[in-house]
C-alpha cells in the first residue's frame, strides 16, 4: 500500500463539515427543535389554563380532598365518607374490586368458550362464535346499560331471603353473594401465610430436586400446599403472638416523621443524579472495548449531556418547582405507617376470616340487601356483567388463536414420544400456547379495567363516577381529572409489571 | 513487501490509474468486538477486487462501511476523492455513485420489477419519468431478463431478482459496484446467470467489489483478490498468485479447507 | 407476522407473494357431501361426551332462543317506540323539510361504495349454489323452529293491557298444565335418561362402530325435552293466553315466509344436482343486492306504517297518509347503489377505470368534509367578506406557495434550498409564537396556511425532478390551498339549515360523523406516532412513547370529559369549541395511540433489508418512508387497523354518558322520557345494539377475509 496517492487522500481531506451538513448535528438539531415545539405547546396551553382560571378566580389546589362531601354514595367500603379524599378512596377501591374480580371471571369465561370454539361438537363451536361475534360487536356501553335496564324488571327486595335458600340473592337492587368479612387479627395471620409461603417454597424446591435425582413421584406442589396448609391451621389460633409486630410499624412511622423535608429533598436529589450517572456508567461501560474506551461520536456525547440535563431537571422540580413535594412525602408516609401500625395493633384475638350469608334488613320504608353479605347494586351488577361478557368474547379469541398458534408438529411430535393426552396439554401445548397469548391478554386485562369507568352511565361508585361527583359540588375538574389520570396510569401499569414478570418467566421456560 | 514479479506489474499498471476507493487505517467495533481492525486498501478505477475470508470475518462489514450502511469508527475511507464524513452532502453524493447488490437481492416487493428499478433514477436522480424507463429496460435487456418488467419481484425466481437487484443498482448509474455475496442464498442452477451478468460488468470496465465464495469467479474475472480473516486484511494478490503461491499460513489453511 | 420475521432466508417468496396483483384466497379442497344422518353421527354424536355436550347444549340453545323470543314478541314490548321515533334515532332533529340533503348524502356514498366495490374490490368466486341453497333452508326451518317455541300470545283488553287470570280462579287441570307444574322434573328425567343412554352405548361399543344408535335414540330424546319446553308454556297459569291452535293460526304469516325460504332453498337444492350445486357461483354482491331489492320491495307491498312527529310531540300514524315514507328514497339509493357498481364493474379492464383509482380514493377522503360541510350544513356565506379577504387570501398563498415549491423543487437546488425552507419554518414558527404574545394580528388560517407551506417547502427537495414534475407539483399545491381555504370559509359561516342543539345532529348519524372524523384525524396523527416511536433518534421515540402509553392508560371516558368539559379552558381567549368537535379531538387523540401502536407492529415487519437498499439507492429518509417504508408496512397492519375502526366506531357510544345526543342516548335516554314511551328502554337499547351489530360484525368479516387473503397470521 507504499504507493498510495497521498495528493488524492490529502485533497480530499476536509475538516468538519458546516453544522447544516453535519449529520449527527442536524438529527440532534431536529429532536430539540421537535421537543422545544412540544415544550413550547404544553407551556402554551398550560399558560392559557392558568390565565383563564385566574380570571374566573380559581387557583389549583388540591385541598378540596380534606372538605367534606356532601352526599354518600351508593355502595363501597364506606357509603357516608367524611371528605372527598375518602369518598375517592372508597371509589379507587371499588374499581380495583371490579376490575380484580372481573379480569378472574372474564379469564374463566374466556378460556371456556375460546376452548370451547375449537370443541369438535359442531353445536359447541357454533354457539361459542355466536357468542363471540355477538358480544365483541356491541359497544360495551350499551350492553351494560342493556343489563342496568334487564336487572331494573327483576323482582324487588323482600324480607325473606333470595331464590337459592338465602346463598345467592337476584333483586331488583343488583346481586348479593355470600361474602368474606376480614376480621380481628387478619394481618397477623398474614404474616403466618408469608412464613408459610417461605417454607413451602423451599419443601418444594427440595421435593423438585429429590425428583430430579431419583426420578420418583414427589408431588412438589401438593408438598407446597400441604406446607401452606399446615401454617394457615396454625395460625389460624395462634395469630395473636404477633400482636407486637404494630409497634415496629409505629417506631418506623415516628422516625419518619421526624424527617425534615429538607432531607428529604436531598435523598430525592441525589437519587436523580445517581440514576444519571448510573445511566451514564452503563452508556460508557457498553462503548468500552479491549482497547480501550472507543473515541465518543457527537451523538455519544448529545445523549451523555441529555442524561445530565434530566437530572438536573428533576432536580430543579424538587427544589424549585415544588417544594411542598417533600413534606407531602413526610405526611402521607407517615400516614401509611400509622394505618399499617393500626392494622397490626395488639390485642386481636378473634378468627381472621369470617363468612356471611347475604341478609336483607329494613331500615326506611324499604327493605334493602344488609351488610353481611357482597352486594352488588344495580349499577355495579351491569358494570361487572357488561366487563365480563364483553371481556371473555375477546379473550376467547386470543386463546383460540393461541392455541391454533402451536403448530401441529408439536401435537404430533408429543404423540410419537408416548406422551399422555394430558401430560401432552400441559407440558407441550399449554406453555407454547401461553406465550402466544400473554401479551395480548395483559392488553384485554388493561382494557377491562379502564372499561370499568363507563360505570358512570350505570351510577356505580367507582373512581370516575366519585371524582364526577367530587367536582360537580367543589368545582375542581382540573384537579379530578388530573387525580383519574394518574389513578388509571398507576392501574396500567401495575398490570404490565404483572404480565411482564410472567413473560419473562415463560422466556425462561422457552430456555 | 514481498510479492511476485506478476503483481508487481500489476501494481504498476495500476498506479497510472485513479484511486476508487481509499480505505486508511479503518477500525470498527459492535460493542467491545472488533469486527475491522485497521483495514488499508486502495482500489483502482476499473478494477475488480474479489474479497475473500471466512465467515465472521469482516469482510461484509467493510464493504457494507464503503456506502455507510454502517458507520466506521476510526480511519479514513474515501471514495472517488469524496471522504465519508458525517457531511450530509458527501454521503448522498457516495451513495448515487456507489451501487451495491446484497445476498439476500432486498427488492421492493409492493413494486413491478420496472418500478423497482425507476424509483431511484426518478426520485434521486431527477430524471423524467420516461428517460427512466427507457433507461431501465435496457438494463433489463442488459441482465437478459426483458420480460419480466410488469412483474412483481414475488414472482420471479431468485436468480431473475438478483439480476433486477443489479440492474436496479445500475439504473444509477453508478461508478463503483459493491457486490455482498450476490450469490449466497441462490440455489445452484441459478447461479451461473448471476455470475455471467457480473463478468460481463467487469468486461465493460466496471470499477467492482465483491464478497464472494465463488472461487471460480474470483480465479477467472478478479484482478486482485483480498483475503481476511478476523477484521485484518491478511494478504493481498493476483487470482494467479493467490491460489498457487499463497504466502500467510492462514491463507493456506482457508484454501485448503474450502477447496 | 413476528413469526415470518425470524427466518429472513425462508420469507422473500412468501412475503413477496403478498404483493402479486390477483391473489384469490386459498380454496380448501371440498370435502365429499355426507348424508344427513352421517353428518350428525360425526358432529353431534361421536362419543359419549360429545353426545352429552350436544344435548346440553340444544337445550340450552332452545332455551335460550325462546326466552329471546319471547322477549321480542311479548305484547309487554312497546315497538312503536322505535317505529315511531325511527327519524330521531338517525338523525335526532334534523329539519324535516332539509331532509333531501340526507339523502344527497346517502346516495352519494352509495355511489362512492358502488363505484368503489365494482372497480377496486377483489370479490372471489363468490357464493355457491350449495352454501346458498342451504343457508336458505335453514332460515326457513330457523323460523319454523322459532314459530312453535314462541309462547302463545296474551290475551289483551281493549285498553291493549295484558289480561291476567283472576287469582282465585283454579286453573284447568289440562295435559298442559300438568307438563308446566312438572315441567323441571320431566327435562331432569330425560336428561338422566340421556346420560344413561351414552354411557350404555359407550359399553356397547357403539360410537367405535359408528351406528345410527345414538342420534337416533339422543335425537328423540332432545325432541322430546323441547316439547316439553313448547307445552309448557300453554299451561302457565297467570295471565290468559290463547290456545295452540289460535297460536299458529296467527302466525300464518311467519309460516309462509318459512315455507317459501326452505322452498326456495330446496327447490335450488334439488333442481341442480351436487356438482352443479357447488360450482355454480353467484356474486356476493349479487346476494346482497337482491336482499336489498326484496326490502324495498316490502315496503312498497306492505303496510309497514309511516310514522311521523307532528308539532313537536312524536306521533305514529299506522296507514299511508303521512308524506314522509321512506320507500321512494331507498328505491333510488339501491338503484344508485346498484348502477354504480355496476359501471365500476364495466370499467374495470379498461385505462380509464385504472386512472379513476387515485381520484376515487381522494374523493372518499375529502367527502366527509364536503357533506358535512357543505351539504348537510349548507353555509350561509358573507359574500363581501368571501369577495374581499377570503379569495384574495387563498390566491396570495396559492401564488406564493406555488412559486415556493416551483423553485424548490429545482434538481439542482441543493443546500440553498434547505436553508431557504429552514428559514421559512422559522417565520411560520415565529408567526405562531406573534399569535401567542399577540404581536400583530392575522387571521388564523393564514397562519395555518404559512405553516402548511413551510412544512411542504421543507419537504419539496425529496420531490424535486423535471419542469412536468414540478408542474404537478404546484397544481398539488394550489389544489390543497383551494380546499382548505374553501372549507375553512365553510366552516367559519353561520348554517342555514337550523338545528335546536350544538350539533348539526344526533343519532346515528352523529355516530358515524364522530367516528369518521376521528379517524381522519387520527390516522396521520398514528403513522406519525408510529414513525417516530420505531424511530432510531432518542427523542422523538421517548416523545412518542411516552404519548402511546399515556394515552392507552387512560380510559376514553376521562379525556372526553376533559375535552368537552375543560379543554376550553386552555384555548386562547374567546376561542372555543363545540361539545361534538371537543369530543372528535378527544377522540382522535386516543385512537391515534392505538392506531400507532398497530402501524408500529407493520414497521417492524418490514425486513431490514428494505431499508438498506433504500439507503444504498440513494433515498432521503422521507424518501424511503413515503415510498418503500409505508406502503408495506400498512398493507401488513391493515387487518389490526380495520379492528380499531371498529373499536372507533364502538367507542363513539361514549358521547351519550359526556351528555351528546348520540344513537346511544336517543335510545337510552330520549326515547324513555317521551311522555307516551315512559320508561321504554329495552326496545330501544335492543334496536340499537342491533344496528351496531350489523355494521361492527361486517367490518369485522370483511377484515378477516383480508387478513386471509394477506396471510397475515398464517404460519
Amino acid at each position: 500500500m507504499s504507493n498510495t496517492d497521498q495528493a488524492t487522500l490529502a485533497a480530499s481531506q476536509s475538516e468538519r463539515p458546516p453544522f447544516y451538513r453535519d449529520a449527527t448535528i442536524v438529527k440532534w438539531l431536529a429532536q430539540v427543535a421537535a421537543l422545544a415545539l412540544v415544550v413550547f405547546g404544553l407551556v402554551f396551553f398550560t399558560t392559557q389554563a392558568l390565565d383563564n382560571l385566574d380570571r374566573q378566580g380559581i387557583e389549583i389546589r388540591y385541598d378540596f380532598l380534606s372538605i367534606g362531601l356532601g352526599s354518600d354514595l351508593r355502595e363501597g367500603i364506606d357509603t357516608d365518607p367524611d371528605t372527598a379524599g375518602r369518598a375517592l378512596w372508597v371509589g379507587a377501591v371499588n374499581t380495583i374490586r371490579i376490575a380484580v374480580g372481573g379480569i378472574v371471571a372474564a379469564t374463566i369465561l374466556g378460556v371456556l368458550v375460546g376452548v370451547g370454539r375449537l370443541s369438535s361438537n359442531w353445536i359447541v363451536s357454533r354457539m361459542c362464535s355466536v357468542y363471540i361475534e355477538t358480544l365483541r360487536n356491541i359497544p360495551l356501553l350499551v350492553q351494560i346499560i342493556f343489563i342496568w335496564a334487564l336487572v331494573a324488571t327483576l323482582p324487588n327486595v323482600e324480607l325473606d331471603q333470595g331464590p337459592i335458600n338465602g346463598l345467592l340473592h337476584l333483586s331488583s337492587k343488583g346481586v348479593s353473594v355470600p361474602r368474606l368479612h376480614i376480621d380481628d387479627g387478619f394481618y397477623q395471620w398474614l404474616i403466618f401465610l408469608l412464613a408459610g409461603w417461605l417454607a413451602g417454597s423451599y419443601v418444594k424446591r427440595r421435593r423438585e430436586r429429590l425428583h430430579d435425582a431419583t426420578g420418583r413421584d414427589t408431588y412438589p406442589v401438593l408438598s407446597f400446599l400441604a406446607v401452606l396448609a399446615v401454617f394457615g391451621a396454625v395460625g389460624w389460633v395462634a395469630h395473636p403472638i404477633f400482636g407486637w409486630v404494630g409497634a415496629i410499624f409505629d417506631f418506623i412511622g415516628d422516625g419518619f416523621s421526624s424527617l425534615t423535608p429538607i432531607i428529604v429533598q436531598v435523598v430525592l436529589s441525589l437519587a436523580a443524579l445517581a440514576a444519571a450517572a448510573w445511566w451514564i456508567r452503563r452508556f460508557l461501560a457498553r462503548l468500552r472495548t479491549p482497547a480501550g474506551l472507543m473515541k465518543l461520536t457527537d451523538d455519544d456525547k448529545f445523549r451523555i449531556i441529555f442524561a445530565g440535563v434530566g437530572a438536573l431537571a428533576v432536580i430543579a422540580f424538587v427544589l424549585v418547582g415544588w417544594p411542598g413535594l417533600s413534606s407531602w412525602i413526610i405526611n402521607s408516609g407517615t400516614d401509611l405507617l400509622g394505618v399499617i401500625a393500626d392494622k397490626f395493633g395488639d390485642g386481636r384475638t378473634g378468627r381472621p376470616i369470617d363468612v356471611k350469608a347475604p341478609d336483607v334488613v329494613q331500615v326506611g320504608n324499604f327493605p334493602n340487601p344488609g351488610p353481611a353479605g357482597l352486594n352488588l347494586t344495580q349499577g355495579g351488577t351491569a358494570v361487572f356483567f357488561g366487563v365480563v361478557l364483553y371481556t371473555a368474547s375477546f379473550i376467547a379469541e386470543i386463546v383460540r388463536g393461541g392455541i391454533l398458534a402451536v403448530p401441529k408438529g408439536q401435537t404430533e411430535a408429543a404423540q410419537a414420544v408416548g406422551l399422555r393426552r394430558v401430560t401432552m396439554l400441559r407440558r407441550v401445548i399449554l406453555p407454547q400456547a401461553f406465550r402466544v397469548i400473554l401479551p395480548p391478554l395483559g392488553n384485554q386485562y388493561l382494557n377491562l379495567t379502564k372499561n370499568t369507568s363507563l360505570a358512570i352511565a350505570v351510577g356505580y361508585s367507582d373512581f370516575v363516577q366519585v371524582g364526577q361527583i367530587v367536582y360537580n359540588q367543589t368545582g375542581k375538574s382540573l384537579e379530578v381529572i388530573s387525580l383519574w389520570m394518574l389513578f388509571y396510569l398507576a392501574c396500567s401499569l401495575t398490570i404490565s409489571v404483572i404480565v411482564n414478570f410472567f413473560n419473562v418467566r415463560m422466556r425462561i421456560v422457552e430456555r | 513487501m514481498s510479492v511476485s514479479d506478476a503483481t508487481t506489474a500489476l501494481t504498476e499498471e495500476l498506479a497510472a490509474r485513479d484511486d476508487m476507493i481509499v480505505c486508511e487505517g479503518v477500525n470498527k467495533w459492535f460493542g467491545d468486538f472488533q469486527a475491522l481492525d485497521g483495514i488499508a486498501a486502495v482500489i483502482k478505477e476499473r478494477e475488480v477486487v474479489v474479497v475473500l475470508g471466512p465467515s465472521g470475518s469482516g469482510k461484509s462489514t467493510w464493504i457494507r462501511c464503503i456506502n455507510r450502511l454502517e458507520a466506521h469508527q476510526e480511519g479514513r475511507i474515501v471514495v472517488d476523492g469524496v471522504e465519508l464524513t458525517n457531511d450530509l452532502r458527501n454521503i448522498e453524493k457516495i451513495r448515487s455513485e456507489v451501487g451495491m447488490v446484497f445476498q439476500q437481492f432486498n427488492l421492493f416487493p409492493h413494486l413491478t420489477v420496472l418500478d423497482n428499478i425507476m424509483l431511484a433514477p426518478i426520485w434521486v436522480r431527477k430524471k423524467p419519468k420516461d428517460e427512466a424507463e427507457e433507461l431501465a429496460r435496457s438494463l433489463l435487456e442488459r441482465v437478459g431478463i426483458p420480460e419480466q418488467a410488469e412483474k412483481y419481484p414475488g414472482q420471479l425466481s431468485g436468480g431473475q431478482q438478483q439480476r433486477v437487484a443489479i440492474a436496479r443498482a445500475l439504473a444509477m448509474e453508478p461508478r463503483i459496484m459493491l457486490f455482498d455475496e450476490p450469490t449466497s442464498a441462490l440455489d445452484p442452477e441459478m447461479i451461473k446467470e448471476v455470475l455471467d451478468v457480473m463478468k460481463e460488468l467487469a468486461l465493460s470496465g466496471m470499477t467492482m467489489m465483491v464478497v464472494t465464495h465463488e472461487m471460480g469467479f474470483a480465479r477467472e474475472v478478479a484482478d486482485r483478490v483480498i483475503f481476511m480473516e478476523d477484521g485484518q486484511i491478511v494478504e493481498t494478490g493476483t487470482p494467479e498468485h493467490f491460489f498457487t503461491n499463497p504466502q500467510e499460513e492462514r491463507t493456506k489453511l482457508f484454501l485448503s479447507q474450502i477447496l | 407476522m413476528t413469526s415470518t420475521m425470524g427466518d429472513p432466508a425462508a420469507t422473500p417468496a412468501a412475503t413477496a407473494d403478498l404483493w402479486a396483483q390477483e391473489r384469490e384466497p386459498a380454496q380448501k379442497p371440498e370435502e365429499p357431501s355426507l348424508s344427513a344422518g352421517e353428518w350428525l353421527g360425526r358432529n353431534l354424536f361421536s362419543s359419549p361426551v360429545n353426545s352429552l355436550l350436544t344435548v346440553v347444549f340444544t337445550l340450552l340453545v332452545l332455551l335460550a332462543g325462546r326466552g329471546l323470543l319471547n322477549f321480542t314478541f311479548s305484547e309487554e314490548r312497546v315497538w312503536r317506540a322505535v317505529k315511531t321515533n325511527m327519524r330521531f334515532l338517525f338523525t335526532h332533529a334534523y329539519p324535516q323539510e332539509q331532509y333531501a340533503r340526507v339523502w344527497f348524502c346517502v346516495g352519494a356514498v352509495a355511489v362512492l361504495s358502488g363505484l368503489s366495490i365494482g372497480l377496486l374490490a377483489k370479490t372471489g368466486r363468490g357464493i355457491s349454489m350449495k352454501k346458498l341453497s342451504m343457508n336458505l333452508m335453514a332460515a326457513g326451518g330457523a323460523i319454523a323452529v322459532g314459530i312453535l317455541l314462541r309462547e302463545p300470545s296474551a290475551t289483551v283488553d281493549s285498553e291493549g293491557l295484558v289480561v291476567h287470570r283472576e287469582p282465585g280462579t283454579a286453573l284447568d287441570d289440562s295435559f298442559a298444565g300438568w307438563i308446566d307444574a312438572n315441567s323441571l322434573a320431566l327435562l331432569g328425567l330425560l336428561l338422566a335418561a340421556n346420560v344413561a343412554l351414552a354411557v350404555w352405548f359407550r359399553y356397547q361399543g357403539v360410537y367405535l362402530r359408528g351406528g345410527p344408535e345414538p342420534r337416533t335414540a339422543h335425537g328423540v330424546l332432545v325432541l322430546a325435552s323441547a316439547a316439553v319446553l313448547i307445552v309448557q308454556q300453554y299451561g302457565e297459569g297467570e295471565i290468559v293466553r290463547e290456545s295452540f291452535g289460535s297460536a299458529m293460526a296467527d302466525r300464518a304469516w311467519w309460516w309462509l315466509a318459512a315455507a317459501l325460504l326452505g322452498a326456495a332453498g330446496g327447490a335450488l337444492w334439488f333442481g341442480l344436482g351436487d356438482a352443479r350445486r357447488r360450482n355454480t357461483f353467484v356474486p356476493a354482491m349479487y346476494v346482497f343486492f337482491g336482499a336489498g331489492a326484496l326490502m324495498v320491495l316490502s315496503a312498497w307491498v306492505y303496510p309497514w306504517g309511516h310514522y311521523a312527529f307532528l308539532e313537536g310531540e312524536f306521533i305514529s300514524e299506522p296507514g299511508s297518509t303521512v308524506a314522509m315514507t321512506t320507500k321512494l328514497p331507498w328505491t333510488v339509493m339501491l338503484v344508485l347503489l346498484v348502477a354504480s357498481f355496476e359501471a365500476g364493474r364495466a370499467l374495470r379492464a379498461t385505462p380509464a377505470g385504472r386512472r379513476l383509482r387515485v381520484p376515487l380514493n381522494l374523493l372518499w377522503v375529502l367527502a366527509p368534509f364536503v357533506l358535512y360541510w357543505a351539504v348537510l350544513r349548507d353555509p350561509d356565506l358573507d359574500w363581501d367578506h368571501v369577495l374581499s379577504t377570503d379569495i384574495p387570501m387563498a390566491l396570495f398563498f396559492a401564488a406564493f406557495g406555488g412559486l415556493a415549491v416551483w423553485f424548490l423543487a429545482h434538481p439542482r437546488i441543493g443546500e440553498v434550498g434547505r436553508v431557504i425552507a429552514v428559514a421559512l419554518v422559522g417565520v411560520a414558527v415565529l408567526n405562531w409564537v406573534a399569535a401567542f404574545f399577540g404581536w400583530y394580528p392575522m387571521l388564523q388560517k393564514a397562519r395555518i396556511s404559512f405553516l402548511l407551506l413551510a412544512v411542504v417547502a421543507l419537504l419539496a427537495h425529496n420531490f424535486a425532478g423535471d419542469r412536468t414534475h414540478r408542474m404537478r407539483l404546484v397544481v398539488a399545491w394550489v389544489a390543497i390551498m383551494a380546499v382548505f381555504h374553501w372549507l375553512v370559509t365553510l366552516v367559519n359561516s353561520p348554517s342555514t339549515v337550523d338545528t335546536p342543539t350544538d350539533a348539526l345532529f344526533g343519532g346515528f348519524a352523529t355516530t358515524l360523523t364522530v367516528a369518521t372524523f376521528t379517524l381522519l384525524l387520527a390516522f396521520p396523527m398514528g403513522v406519525l406516532l408510529a414513525l417516530a416511536r420505531t424511530s432510531k433518534l432518542p427523542i422523538f421515540r421517548v416523545l412518542a412513547t411516552a404519548y402511546i402509553e399515556v394515552f392507552r392508560g387512560v380510559p376514553l371516558i376521562t379525556l372526553l370529559f376533559f375535552f368537552v368539559l375543560i379543554f376550553n379552558l386552555f384555548l386562547p381567549g374567546g376561542m372555543s369549541l363545540t361539545d361534538i368537535a371537543g369530543a372528535t379531538i378527544g377522540f382522535a387523540l386516543f385512537s391515534a395511540a392505538y392506531l400507532a401502536e398497530n402501524i408500529r407492529g407493520g414497521l417492524q415487519a418490514v425486513r431490514r433489508g428494505q431499508y438498506e437498499a433504500s439507503d444504498a439507492v440513494g433515498f432521503s429518509t422521507v424518501q424511503r418512508t413515503l415510498f418503500i417504508v409505508l406502503p408495506q408496512a400498512l398493507r401488513v397492519s391493515i387487518p389490526p387497523l380495520v379492528g380499531q375502526v371498529i373499536a372507533t366506531f364502538k367507542e363513539t357510544s361514549l358521547l351519550a354518558v359526556a351528555g351528546m345526543f348520540d344513537f346511544l342516548r336517543i335510545a337510552d335516554k330520549v326515547i324513555s322520557a317521551q311522555s307516551e314511551f315512559l320508561g321504554v328502554k329495552r326496545e330501544g337499547l335492543l334496536f340499537v345494539s342491533f344496528i351496531y351489530w350489523i355494521f361492527a360484525y361486517n367490518m369485522s368479516k370483511h377484515s378477516q377475509r383480508i387478513e386471509k387473503r394477506l396471510g397475515v397470521g398464517e404460519r
